[in-house]
């Protein structure tokens, strides 16, 4: 081990592009994050769909092998509806990853009086949230968005490019719902982390903010007798924008496309302004 | 000629309906300056603007020339701060810790690691680098602190109370370390603190506030070298006459009770010649002190 002598001297080498700098937020947070051995086996576990799917996706156009047990090539239809169920299962695996790591992102710095440590260095709020969002972005678009592009790109490669350009429309259903996704996840995460220091409670309300929108929503569309309360039912509404952009919408869907988008919008915003109320380094006296 | 460290030109800060910086003046060119004034003053929010977290709402603040509105960014990056209260990551090694705040500051992650170890070595937690924060004692929690606050070797270091809550031992080991790096003189620092003695001990300048206001600004070197030469003396054996003996070397004096005097040592005097004259008379001198206002003196008259 070096033995470091016991003096101060100051710093002037090279230093790192500021643009880049709130990586380093994400980098020790990982490390943090999959400190635990039970997140680890979770987040492996969340891969076993997009692996079983990619097996198939190639069994389902291996003529040679499907012969054998007496099928054709493209016996399985991939279509909206393939990738809608897909996305809905990793979907439901994102928020159960959100409830267990989000509420460990900010809710340690705020509980520790850290902020004043990273936005004394050249890092702004915004930073901070980016870099602490990048984890659980990173997180969920690997179990998300990124397997599901990849699956529409292997299927567009064994089968052709006809296929790829009458099914382009996937791709763009799975780019928009899967950012939608990651967007409403990391606000959520991050908004349950900084106002709530209870790890359990924040993660339980993560959960809550999709289970209680939808008894909420279904409690006003009783009593009303309208179809407003949708627009309280998240998981109501990644499935109406999911299903429509997927060209695979819910028989008599009362929330269009553009509507259930807008209100995940305005749903971002607000969360936004929650983090923003909290992220502040000091209380403003008066 | 080069930027004042700290400039401040009738600033203003106001908190919600509050004006609590109310129009400061001041430039601030020492190594080391002391902000002192009791709770509410402004102190933390002097350091909170000049760190770029309050706006100001009239007047203009100026860090090595950067302004704190337009470059905020800048500023921090020549900056390093110790917080008062607690500001750590409990589960984070001490090491971690240190090394994240290098990277943050704009650091390589190898040069960053190593600084890391260096700045722990330096205020004493080298044995306790690998161990988390959340078990370091309070007087650890400082240090570790310290240890962020340098180790991207800041222009500026700002330290808001440094020695809150530190045992006698650890407040000298503070103390020393800031002295040490005063005298390295390769950065400027400003410690704020209640402590009128950290401020005496480790300052060239020490600024009053006062509700939001410089009441007083003291050049503490200067202050030092002028009661070199005021000096106060007891006497046992005077018959009054000491007094003016003294006087009639040329110093200005005045007895304050039989037997104590004050004095003001004259150019070319020194204290041998008290000595000399206090033997001649065969006068016992039971004290002499070299002793004007003490910081604890301009402090409270500050304070009204």
């Amino acid at each position: 081990m070096a033995v470091y002598k016991r003096t101060y001297q100051g710093y002037s080498g090279p230093l790192t592009n500021p643009m880049w700098r709130f990586l380093v937020l994400q980098r020790f947070a990982f490390k943090s994050v999959f400190r635990s051995r039970f997140l680890l086996v979770g987040y492996a576990l969340c891969f076993f769909f997009p692996l079983i799917a990619i097996c198939f996706f190639y069994l389902n156009q291996n003529a040679a092998l499907l012969a054998q047990v007496r099928l054709q090539a493209g016996f399985f239809r991939i279509d909206g509806r393939y990738f809608l169920v897909f996305l809905q299962t990793q979907g439901g695996l994102a928020i159960l990853l959100t409830a267990f790591v989000g509420p460990s992102l900010v809710a340690p710095d705020l509980g520790n009086g850290a902020l004043p440590f990273y936005l004394s260095r050249p890092l702004s709020r915004a930073e901070y949230i980016l870099g602490k969002g990048m984890v659980l972005g990173s997180l969920i678009a690997s179990i998300t968005l990124v397997p599901a592009l990849l699956l529409f790109a292997i299927q567009s490669s064994l089968m052709g490019f006809d296929w790829f350009r009458n099914n382009l429309y996937l791709a763009g259903g799975i780019l928009v719902s899967g950012l939608l996704l990651m967007a409403v996840l990391i606000l959520l995460g991050l908004a349950m982390s900084a106002w709530v220091r209870w790890r359990v409670v924040a993660g339980a309300l993560v959960l809550g903010a999709f289970v209680a929108g939808k008894g909420f929503g279904a409690v006003i569309n009783a009593v009303m007798r309208s179809t407003a309360g949708y627009y309280l039912d998240l998981q109501y509404l990644f499935t109406a924008l999911e299903g429509n952009m997927l060209h695979n919408p819910a028989p008599a869907e009362p929330v269009p496309a553009l509507a259930a988008a807008l209100t995940l919008l305005a749903f971002c915003g607000l969360l936004l302004l929650l983090i923003n109320r909290k992220l502040r380094v000091c209380e403003v006296a008066g | 000629m080069t930027h004042p460290v700290i400039e401040l030109d009738n600033l203003r800060v106001r908190l919600g309906k509050r004006e609590i910086l109310r129009g400061l003046n001041l430039e601030l060119r020492g190594r080391t300056v002391g902000l002192l004034g009791p709770n509410g003053a402004g102190k933390s929010t002097l350091i909170n603007t000049l760190l770029g977290f309050w706006k100001p709402s009239a007047g203009t603040a100026r860090v090595f020339g950067h302004d704190v509105r337009s470059e905020a960014r800048r500023i921090r990056g020549l900056i390093g701060y110790m917080p008062e209260n607690d500001c750590f990551i409990a589960g984070m090694p001490a090491i971690t810790f240190v090394r994240m705040g290098a990277e943050l500051s704009g650091l390589p992650a190898d040069a960053a690691l190593e600084r890391a170890h260096e700045a722990l070595f330096y205020v004493g937690l080298g044995e306790a680098r690998y161990r988390k924060l959340g078990g370091f004692s309070l007087g650890m929690k400082q240090m570790a602190k310290l240890a962020q606050a340098i180790v991207h070797g800041p222009k500026l270091l700002i330290l808001d109370e440094p020695t809150n809550g530190l045992d006698p031992q650890a407040r000298v080991r503070m103390i020393r370390l800031i002295s040490e790096m005063r005298a390295l003189g390769t950065m400027h620092i400003v410690v704020c603190s209640h402590l009128l003695r950290d401020i005496e001990e480790t300052c060239e300048e020490a600024v009053i506030l006062k509700a939001g206001q410089i009441v007083h600004y003291s050049n503490l070197e200067e202050e030092r070298a002028s009661n070199r030469r005021f000096v106060e003396i007891e006497t046992e054996g005077d018959d009054g006459t000491f007094a003016e003996a003294i006087e009639l070397l040329g110093c200005a004096c005045a007895v304050t009770a039989p037997g104590k005097i004050k004095t003001v040592l004259t150019e070319g005097i020194e204290i041998r010649d008290i000595y000399r004259l206090a033997a001649d008379r065969d006068v016992q001198l039971r004290r002499l002190n070299y002793r004007r206002d003490s910081l604890e003196d301009i402090f409270l008259k500050a304070m009204g």
